[in-house]
């Protein structure tokens, strides 16, 4: 059986080389038969597109998709450089 | 509030947009004539870097009621359309910084902006160097280029305030909360030994999602992670004093 960083690292890399994507920064940990997926997004779409990618990678894993959509709140206090 | 005293820069990075989002960052830009003078944006505002996500952040950057300084990211280069959609970016009106800059008038006072996307290479003491494969030299050889036009560029810029606007880091403190081991592809000490040279008020970046918002260069100059994951909010709003 491969490795399970070995696998996570063919995930992440594929997250971040599939033309549906392009995503660098997220976390993937593989534990046993699951697989984890962390990090933050610019919106829904890319969430759902990345857990495709990750499980046609590695299809016979059970996917947790955790990854975040940030919310882009209202600007907040300023900060006065003096 | 008639003689302006400060300059409010309104800063973000990384804002990855896309055909999908289009139209709600336009939303979180409502109103921003009141809290800043500028808007700068610091990279990576496609996801892929294709033409059509270039035009999708000119549109929701266009015709905004305050000047609009970019520079690209990494990911504006994915597609090797950099240059068209910098050219999408000028026709909405963003002034695209590109290892130059630009001085701007935030009421009586000259703000000059300089920078680009920046490189990495790592940081004093645990760097690449120019040695050995012509591809490890190649990539030392780009970051050294870019800090050298940043520095000829700042002493060129004749303003009142000045402020470096770039994609990669210039220090490591702001890359905090990502891992070491890829540091050396986040940014590069290069940069701010340039600034710290060549003398400004402040430094903008972005590219490390995951880091801290603030930092300071060797030379005492403050830096600022302007990620869009790492501000939790539209912008950040940085006011430097411009007292008499
Ligand atoms: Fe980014
Ligand atoms: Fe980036």
């Amino acid at each position: 059986m491969e490795a399970p960083q070995y696998v996570a690292a063919r995930i992440q890399q594929a997250m971040a080389e599939d033309a549906r994507t392009h995503e660098l920064g997220i976390h993937v940990d593989v534990r046993g038969d699951q697989l984890f997926l962390r990090g933050q997004v610019s919106g829904n779409d890319q969430r759902v597109r990345l857990g495709e990618v990750a499980h046609e990678v590695a299809p016979d894993l059970k996917m947790h998709n955790e990854i975040k959509v940030v919310v882009v709140n209202e600007p907040g206090e300023d900060e006065h450089l003096d | 509030m008639s003689t302006l005293t400060e300059v409010r820069i309104a800063a973000v990075g990384d804002i990855h947009l896309g055909e999908d989002v289009r139209g709600e960052y336009r939303k979180r830009l409502e109103g921003i004539e009141e809290r800043a003078d500028v808007l700068m944006l610091a990279g990576d505002l496609t996801r892929h870097g294709t033409l059509e996500e270039g035009r999708v952040v000119a549109d929701e950057l266009r015709d905004l009621p305050v000047p609009v300084v970019a520079v690209l990211g990494n990911h504006d280069y994915h597609s090797d359309l950099q240059h068209e959609i910098a050219g999408e970016l000028r026709d909405a009106g963003v002034m695209v910084l590109d290892d130059d800059g630009v001085v701007i008038e935030c009421g009586g006072t000259k703000l000059g902006v300089v920078g680009g996307k920046g490189f990495g290479g790592g940081f004093a003491g645990k760097c690449a160097s120019e040695f050995g494969e012509r591809e490890i030299k190649d990539f030392v050889a780009h970051t050294r280029y870019i800090a050298e036009s940043w520095k000829l560029a700042l002493k060129e810029t004749q303003a009142d305030r000045r402020v470096v606007l770039s994609h990669y880091s210039p220090i490591k403190e702001t890359l905090e909360g990502e891992p070491l081991e890829i540091y050396p592809f986040l940014g590069s000490y290069l940069l701010a030994e340039a600034v710290d040279t060549a003398g400004a008020d402040l430094i903008l970046h972005g590219h490390a999602h995951k880091g801290t918002e603030k930092g300071l260069t060797p030379g005492g100059i403050r830096v600022r992670n302007v990620a869009l994951p790492v501000l939790g909010k539209a912008y950040a709003v940085y006011c430097l004093e411009c007292g008499e």
